[in-house]
């Protein structure tokens, strides 16, 4: 009976090992020839994007419209484009030259919960403030223009004259004051307040100053409120407006659906007709950019066909606010398709067949040498975006109780930072990232503002197994059985500690763990893989039953707007650091536990950030990154490269195309290009 | 007969109502919710979900409830006609199913016939010519065929029509027609698509049944009946379609059981990476998203669907072979 059980699950784990050398060789041998063709093709371009134009004097004095708009103009069924544009157009002066109107995008989408794609593709992005195309500059968008009073407490933000919702009608400071008192503030919309309508733990207030100026009145100064506009929060536009976020809605639209305004049993009743489980459930469906095709929208594309449906198609919305240099409405493109594909490799395949014009989220940095032999056949060129994070971190979860031994060990400063020096990134940088990546600790990138200097790149950073060893050793790790392994000092036998990996995400994260795994062999750590599956993943990090844990900490360059991978901000994380960290951070101290005095100080210097002016932000930041490096929190391995969509697939005549982009969420790349500045060619 | 049927009708009924339960319980047993997994869909992608906000979503699903709430709530609504809203596409269950179910009964009964119009012929053939060439090289494809995976299978002939034919990649419908009304493009499109995934899908099952039937028509060959039908001097091909073929036929009545399943489930991993717009991708991810309406009404079909096939497979072999005596009560 013994024998029939465990055959099989031997069996097993062979063929997973066969398949996991198979799948080794391929990568190494494809590497190989990758890199012999990238020295010749040079895939990675210089930094360039579009620029918001803020001088009114180089304003385009007439506007200008897509053919199909004028001819509805024409047949009296839509307004005069100036009217619908109003007094205060966004002008974009696009990356090379003024674009042809007309075309389709065609890309493809995996499902309801791939919305992310559509946002940033499509939305604009209609944030009010948003990034210059490198990822650092705060420049108004939706918003004229923010103005900051009372040292930082109040901050008035300007609209622009006669801007208008998708179905025409004004977008005025009433659309902020209806999502901040009717549906922010309603508890069964909102249960719990957002921190970024806070300072300081204390909410802040919006009101209307006037028709075309909004005022945020906060408690203490709020310094950070441009970035929080810009990046990808909760007051970041219609992107959120799925779960009653965003800072503002369509009063005029989403009233019908509230009970304050339509009243309960009419709300009741509509929700019922529709079949929906209650009239917030329907609220919430109503306000979802991507999901209901009547929302009245500002983005320059609107959803036409909803995402879950098995083609989400978005089209011109003709009241765009964006406009080019020429007083050309934007977008170019009339249309964007994108088509259901049911696994990532058909979305992959499709890409290489051509069928896609231009695609970045869901490519495969491993299939980058079948990506560039089809160049030709496919009429597209491949860029590729490294980002500017981390592509692979390992957290160790320093609150780990379950076995005192291991939780020990986890905040010993240097065990954590020989692991991190029995790590050949080399290999894996070849290996998995073909050689694109840069091996190195976790801070950001040497051109980020917050890089505490090049030096901490390598700090406890590069390969160095002897003096790993004498770490171990010195700490107390010296004992090792038979096989080369270091003993618990419990005298409980073998040191065996877990990594948990997800499976079916844009890095690799198993297979690189197995290979960190035949690494820590030379220093005597017995590493031991478990892949699970995310909702497990989830489980497991917020019982604090992970030890440690792979992912990337891709929005970290913008410290501020995303901290949950520099140190323990969120509960609810698929890798963590210390549950028990994040409810002291959240409840001032009054629940979890005090972390070690260095990890305190890391926290409250990024608290402090938020409430001081710019100059002294940038030291306590470069302060945060520096203590994150010489305590190995978390464990740097290979960044900075273009494993998370950071390999783009674009057609030969689409114009406007940055040779390379930023690519980061907060980015919403690439949104940060400008996408309604694309445009064919012929 | 007609008590025969009733007795099994009423089986039937019960063994759904079990399968309904069983379906939801197990459905369940995975840590977690449709909003652990919702949240960690979210922190994959950059957002973050608090506390307190995934509590009002837990309330707003009804998740909190103990199961067998749940299950009544979802019982009393299924009996209305009400499958509940798909929690990830945010649709009625209804809904989401219809539209693939049409396309995957169309792949699998494709598929079905394919297996079919080639197994049956072929294993005849190897039967009577027990040991000849061409028995051989229909063994030896038919092996081949049952020890391929066919997901491997589907991979392979994907990346070559690609590679050799610049065929579109994976779909049943070119892009431009995809979301087109019916039209007669539309049908020869969907028609042009299907030959590559009904001979994947039905090449496994083509092996398995040509060695059935050639296995069961060995046994009858022997029999003395069909050496009585021969010295009545009846003409070779029809002693054996007449007879021994007919008897051979009866595990394949008996299959119908699971094949209207498989007609609905499709085979889930072929579909997938097809990339075809079937049920089964959709339980897959249903599973996988813990989306508790849309993957019970799946099962639940399923499990139907093998209660009616087991039905019409019993009463059909009584039918064919008239030697399965139904005893009077």
């Amino acid at each position: 009976m013994t024998d029939l059980v465990g055959k099989p699950a031997t069996r097993e784990r062979r063929s997973r090992f066969v398949i996991a050398l198979v799948v080794g060789l391929l990568t190494t041998l494809v590497a190989a020839g990758a890199l012999a063709q990238m020295g010749k093709g040079g895939l990675i371009g210089k930094l360039e994007g579009p620029s918001v134009v803020t001088d009114p004097a180089q304003f385009p004095r007439t506007l200008k419209e897509a053919p199909q708009l004028a001819e509805l103009v024409k047949a009296g069924k839509l307004p005069p484009v100036a009217e619908r544009v109003g007094q205060d157009p966004l002008v974009i002066k696009p990356l090379h030259e003024i674009g042809k109107y007309g075309g389709t995008w065609r890309a493809g989408f995996t499902g309801p919960a791939d919305f992310w794609n559509g946002f940033r593709c499509c939305s604009g992005p209609d944030h009010l403030m948003f990034w210059d195309y490198t990822g650092d500059k705060v420049m108004p968008n939706l918003a004229r223009g923010l103005e900051m009073q009372d040292g930082g407490k109040t901050w008035l933000l300007q609209l622009r004259r006669g801007m208008k919702w998708s179905d025409g009608k004004p977008f005025t400071a009433d659309d902020f004051v209806f999502w901040f008192e009717d549906v922010y503030r309603n508890k069964d919309l909102v249960p719990t307040p957002s921190a970024t309508l806070a300072i300081n733990g204390k909410q802040g207030v919006i009101e209307k100053a006037d028709t075309y100026t909004v005022r945020y009145k906060f408690p203490d100064p709020y310094f950070m409120f441009p970035d929080v506009l810009a990046g990808s929060t909760d007051l970041a536009g219609q992107m959120f407006g799925y779960r009653a976020m965003g800072g503002f809605a369509p009063a005029h639209y989403l009233k019908q659906f509230l009970p304050k305004y339509a009243g309960q049993a009419e709300v009741d009743k509509k929700a019922k007709d529709e079949k929906f489980d209650s009239w917030v459930r329907m609220f919430l469906a109503k306000n979802d950019w991507a999901r209901n095709p009547d929302l009245p929208v500002l983005s320059a594309w609107k959803t036409v066909t909803p995402i879950n449906t098995p083609t989400w198609t978005l089209e011109r919305n003709p009241y765009s606010v964006f406009v080019d240099t020429a007083g050309n409405q934007l977008p170019y493109i009339d249309k964007v398709v994108l088509t259901l594909a049911e696994n990532l490799e058909v979305i992959n395949l499709r890409a290489i067949a051509g069928e896609y014009d231009y695609a970045s989220r869901h490519m495969d940095l491993g299939k980058l040498p079948v990506f560039l032999e089809n160049q030709a056949k496919g009429n597209y060129k491949v860029h590729l975006d490294p980002g500017d994070y981390c592509d692979l971190i390992i957290k160790f979860n320093l609150n780990y109780d379950a076995d005192p031994e291991i939780g020990k060990w986890f905040n010993t400063a240097d065990f954590r930072r020989a692991l991190s020096l029995g790590i050949d990134r080399d290999q894996i940088n070849e290996t998995f990232w073909l050689g694109t990546g840069t091996p190195g600790s976790v801070v950001p990138v040497d051109s980020n503002k917050y890089n505490p200097g090049p030096q901490y790149r390598k700090l406890w950073s590069t390969l160095d197994v002897k003096k790993a060893n004498e770490m171990l050793d010195k700490i107390g790790l010296a004992k090792k059985d038979a096989q080369g392994y270091r003993l618990r000092s419990d005298g409980k036998g073998r040191l065996r500690i877990e990594i948990m990996t997800l499976g079916g995400q844009f890095v690799q994260y198993t297979q690189i763990a197995e290979m960190i795994r035949e690494q820590w062999k030379k220093i005597g750590i017995d590493l031991q893989v478990q892949e699970v599956e995310r909702s497990l993943a989830l489980k497991r990090t917020e019982a604090n039953e992970q030890q440690l844990a792979a992912w990337n900490n891709d929005g970290s360059e913008h410290l501020f707007t995303f901290p949950l991978h520099v140190f323990p901000y969120e509960l609810a994380a698929v890798a963590t650091s210390g549950p028990h960290y994040v409810k002291w951070f959240h409840s001032a101290g009054a629940q979890g536990k005090e972390p070690e005095p260095r990890m305190k100080e890391l926290m409250e210097k990024w608290k402090k950030a938020f409430g001081v002016p710019e100059k002294e932000r940038i030291q306590l930041g470069k302060d945060v990154w520096r203590i994150a490096a010489e305590e190995v929190y978390i464990i740097g391995v290979v960044g900075q490269g273009p494993a998370a969509m950071g390999v783009r697939v674009v057609k030969n005549n689409m114009g406007n195309i940055p040779s390379r982009m930023y690519n980061s969420p907060d980015g919403k790349t690439p949104g940060i290009s400008r996408p309604a500045t694309f445009y064919w060619k012929n | 007969m007609l008590a025969y049927i009733g007795r099994r009708a009423l089986l039937a009924v019960f063994t759904v109502w079990a399968i309904s339960v069983l379906s939801f319980v197990i459905i369940q047993l995975p840590p977690g919710d449709y909003v652990t997994s919702y949240i960690a869909q979210m922190a994959s992608t950059g957002s973050v979900v608090s506390e307190e906000e995934a509590q009002a979503l837990r309330i707003q699903y009804g998740l909190g409830q103990p199961i067998y709430v749940q299950y009544a709530k979802w019982m009393r609504q299924v009996m209305a006609g009400n499958f509940g809203m798909s929690m990830e596409w945010r649709r009625p269950v209804t809904e989401v199913i219809g539209e693939r179910l049409w396309m995957t009964v169309i792949v699998s009964v494709a598929a079905l016939l394919l297996t079919w119009a080639l197994a049956l012929p072929i294993g005849i053939y190897s039967a009577v010519r027990q040991y000849s060439a061409g028995d051989y090289a229909a063994t030896f494809v038919g092996f081949i065929g049952l020890a391929v995976p066919n997901f491997l299978l589907a991979l392979v002939i994907l990346y070559l029509g690609f590679v050799l034919f610049n065929a579109h990649v994976g779909g049943l419908f070119s892009p431009e027609l995809q979301d087109a009304p019916w039209s007669v493009a539309r049908v020869w499109d969907l028609l042009a698509h299907l030959p590559i995934p009904a001979l994947i899908l039905g090449l496994a099952g083509t092996a398995q049944q040509i060695r059935i039937m050639r296995a069961n028509l060995l046994d009858e060959l022997r029999k003395p009946y069909v050496v009585t039908a021969r010295s009545k001097g009846l003409s070779e091909w029809r002693v054996i379609l007449k007879y021994p073929v007919r008897v051979a036929l009866n595990p394949f009545a008996s299959t119908i059981g699971y094949t209207l399943p498989y007609i609905v489930s499709g085979s889930i991993i072929v579909s997938l990476v097809l990339g075809l717009p079937t049920v089964g991708p959709l339980l897959l991810k249903a599973l996988i998203a813990q989306d508790m309406f849309l993957a019970g009404t799946i099962v639940l079909l399923l499990g139907v669907m093998t209660v009616v096939g087991t039905l019409i497979s019993d009463i059909l072999l009584v039918w064919i072979d008239p030697r399965i005596r139904i005893e009077e009560t």
